[in-house]
């Protein structure tokens, strides 16, 4: 896109506005991955039965395959409205896509690697869910850029703007938390991932060409049976040995120089070695923001920081504000993305910490008293070391819940192996739920569930005092609550 | 200022809310007793299936300790199904009319469910997205309804059942008017 594209673009108050096509080089990396399982197919169907039929008909599928993508690429254009964007696709059947512009909630640009090499982008646009999402496959990394600012930009804003507002850099990861990787349970997984991956790839590559037959199947699975039992043993430390290295590289992978700034108005979020995502989180929507970390990670003083934003599709991957860093870090971020959070957190009633251990123990010491009943002794007493272990963990629960609010957010602490702290706005709570148990009702306590129009849309503050309860909700929405308070003597003192 | 956040909920008199207004109509007990009813039956067959099904395995005598003792007296399983189920439908509608309360004010649609477990629910009307009645066949032929109001949130989102279709309907409009009106950009 020139510059008089773009001239011309703006000045489309007058004219009517342009249906723009993809990049033309969109069906090249469409076609990469098909290519390669086609290539890679071909090659196999080579060496195992020479210039067979199953060659002849990968040549065929990659021929179709193209033609698809081409005509695809054809028939897809997009048209940016003064008030919405128009996808259209004319392939099999016709279909329009609209999003309306002031339901646009996030522009999040990512790059595989072919599309790097070719030095063009994928734009997701993110609408909430009455607008639905909208995909450009590929186009230039100017005109992604180009659209991020002016889908995002305010609609009061002038076209006028210089191309490039300021940029401020919020936070950048440093490269010593790379060893922070093995302390999170999913990157210590990623070799097995990687091998099971590996292996399904294979078996479907190998079905697909009637490779795999039922006593090959059987004849490996003898020969793994029958293998040494030393080889078992080194694949198995190789593979424990593997595991913190792996999940290094897997979190480098994923969060390469992952860098926070704040542009017009936008929190963006980059980051990936070989797929680099940047992700935009529009800072009107921003509600809130999450620090999680579990045990390895609490003993490092080790956070992740996420943001709660409305509307924001599969939040939990693009909401990422930071991986894990050291907590003071995040929680400098937080404040300087959302506001400062509420502290210190007020502990809840001691009630509350015989509801944690008894429901940390009931479950393992129920097992073991059926096992024992089963006549299992065994399986009976793993349970027991089990509900054991149950105790401290449950101390532990009650030790983290906590809660406290201050003039413009809430905070809502909860979790042990896995701990989470939310904090919201005020004004992004959308609703209050007490939820009371005939047990809960015999100790005095509620547990009160902030509602949200964010995140995953519920804030639970677990067994506070059910006056606490009561009494947190108005003194953060009076308006709401007043109105149905029993007249007492303490109703406004 | 009230006193809010005593570690020990020591104030002598802590805020608390008072119950919703208006109750639901007493047909709703009838809808209530009739889905547990049906529920508890189907639940009843199947156990009656499962008990059949191990008293026919249990002939070949291949279980040892608890299993064995439990296989013996498989049809206590449907005997106690059927139990429970009696007694659940003949409990718990009373159980939760005595409950399920509701008002809307101003601009707050409040609201008491349950019946072992409670919960209040406090939702602004500025904050509705959509409100939905519904009727299930068991309510058409009591002539009751169930207003369903959604809020961005999946918490915050409320059901008032067992309304008289003809209040539900009013309520239902009412509250889309002024959730209309009212609508501020939260979300």
């Amino acid at each position: 896109m020139t510059t008089r594209d773009q001239h011309r673009d703006h000045a489309a108050a007058t004219a009517r506005p342009r249906a723009v096509r993809l990049h033309p080089l969109t069906f090249v990396v469409g076609a990469v991955r098909e290519l390669i399982a086609l290539l890679a197919a071909g090659a196999a169907g080579l060496a195992v039965g020479g210039l067979s039929t199953a060659f002849f008909f990968t040549l065929a599928g990659l021929a179709f395959g193209l033609l698809v993508h081409v005509a695809g690429w054809a028939t897809f254009t997009y048209t940016l409205y003064d008030d919405r964007l128009e996808l259209r696709r004319a392939l099999v059947g016709r279909s329009v896509k609209t999003i309306p512009r002031d339901r646009i909630r996030g522009v999040d640009i990512s790059a595989a690697l072919p599309h790097r090499l070719l030095r063009l982008a994928i734009v997701h646009i993110d609408a909430g869910a009455d607008g639905g999402e909208g995909v450009l496959n590929a186009v230039s990394r100017q005109e992604a850029e180009r659209l991020r600012r002016l889908l995002l930009a305010a609609p009061t804003a002038s076209p006028e703007e210089p191309a490039r507002a300021p940029r401020r850099v919020l936070a950048r990861m440093r490269p010593r938390w790379f060893l922070y990787a093995p302390l999170s349970g999913a990157y210590l997984l990623t070799p097995f991932a990687l091998a099971g991956s590996f292996l399904g790839t294979l078996y479907n590559l190998g079905d697909d060409l009637g490779l795999i037959t039922r006593e090959r199947v059987e004849h490996v699975g003898h020969g793994v049976v029958g293998l040494p039992r030393a080889v078992v043993v080194a694949v198995a430390v190789l593979f424990v040995l593997a595991m913190p290295v792996m999940s290094v590289v897997a979190f480098a992978l994923f969060n390469w120089d992952f860098t926070v700034y704040e542009r017009d108005g936008s929190v963006v979020a980059r980051r990936g070695l070989v797929t680099r995502r940047s992700v935009s989180l529009e800072r009107r929507r921003l509600r809130g923001v999450e620090l999680t970390d579990n045990l390895f990670e609490r003993l490092t003083r080790v956070a992740r920081l996420g943001a709660l934003v409305t509307g924001l599709g599969d939040a939990s991957h693009r909401g990422r504000l930071l991986p894990a860093s050291p907590r003071p870090f995040a929680a400098d971020l937080a404040e300087r993305v959302l506001g400062s959070i509420p502290a210190p957190l007020v502990g809840h009633p001691p009630a509350a910490r015989g509801r944690r251990v008894v429901r940390a123990v009931a479950p393992p010491l129920g097992l073991a008293a059926l096992a024992l009943l089963a006549g299992r002794p065994a399986v009976a007493y793993g349970c027991a070391v089990l509900a054991l272990l149950g105790v401290p963990l449950g101390l532990d629960r009650y030790r983290q819940l906590g809660h406290a609010t201050d003039g413009a957010r809430l905070t809502v602490r909860s979790g042990s192996l896995r701990r989470r702290q939310v904090v919201v706005e005020h004004g992004a709570v959308v609703g209050w739920r007490i939820r009371q148990t005939l047990f809960q009702r015999r100790l005095g306590l509620a547990t009160l569930v902030v509602a949200v129009g964010a995140g995953d849309g519920a804030c639970p503050a677990t067994d506070m005092a059910h006056g606490d309860a009561v009494a947190l909700a108005a003194r953060i929405t009076p308006a709401w609550v007043a109105p149905f308070l029993e007249d007492g003597p303490a109703a406004d003192r | 200022m009230r006193r809010t956040h005593e570690p020990d909920g020591g104030t002598p008199h802590p805020p608390r809310l008072r119950p919703p207004a208006h109750r639901v109509a007493r047909r709703a007990m009838a809808h209530w007793a009739i889905e547990s009813a049906l529920l508890w039956a189907l639940a009843s067959g199947l156990a009656w299936g499962v008990a059949a099904f191990v008293d026919e395995w249990d002939g070949r005598r291949r279980w040892d300790g608890l299993l064995g003792w439990l296989g013996e007296r498989a049809w206590w399983l449907p005997a106690a199904v059927v139990a429970a189920g009696v007694l659940m439908t003949a409990v718990t509608p009373v159980w939760r009319y005595r409950v399920h309360r509701w008002e809307v004010s101003a601009d707050v649609v409040y609201t008491r469910t349950g019946w072992f477990s409670r919960e209040w629910l406090l939702v602004p009307v500025s904050r509705i997205q959509t409100v939905d009645t519904e009727q299930g066949w068991i309510e058409r032929l009591l002539g009751l309804a169930t207003i369903e109001i959604n809020t961005a949130s999946h918490a915050g989102s409320s059901e008032v059942a067992g309304l008289p279709a003809d209040v539900a309907a009013r309520l239902a409009e009412q509250l889309a008017h002024r959730a209309h009106d009212l609508r501020d950009d939260a979300t």
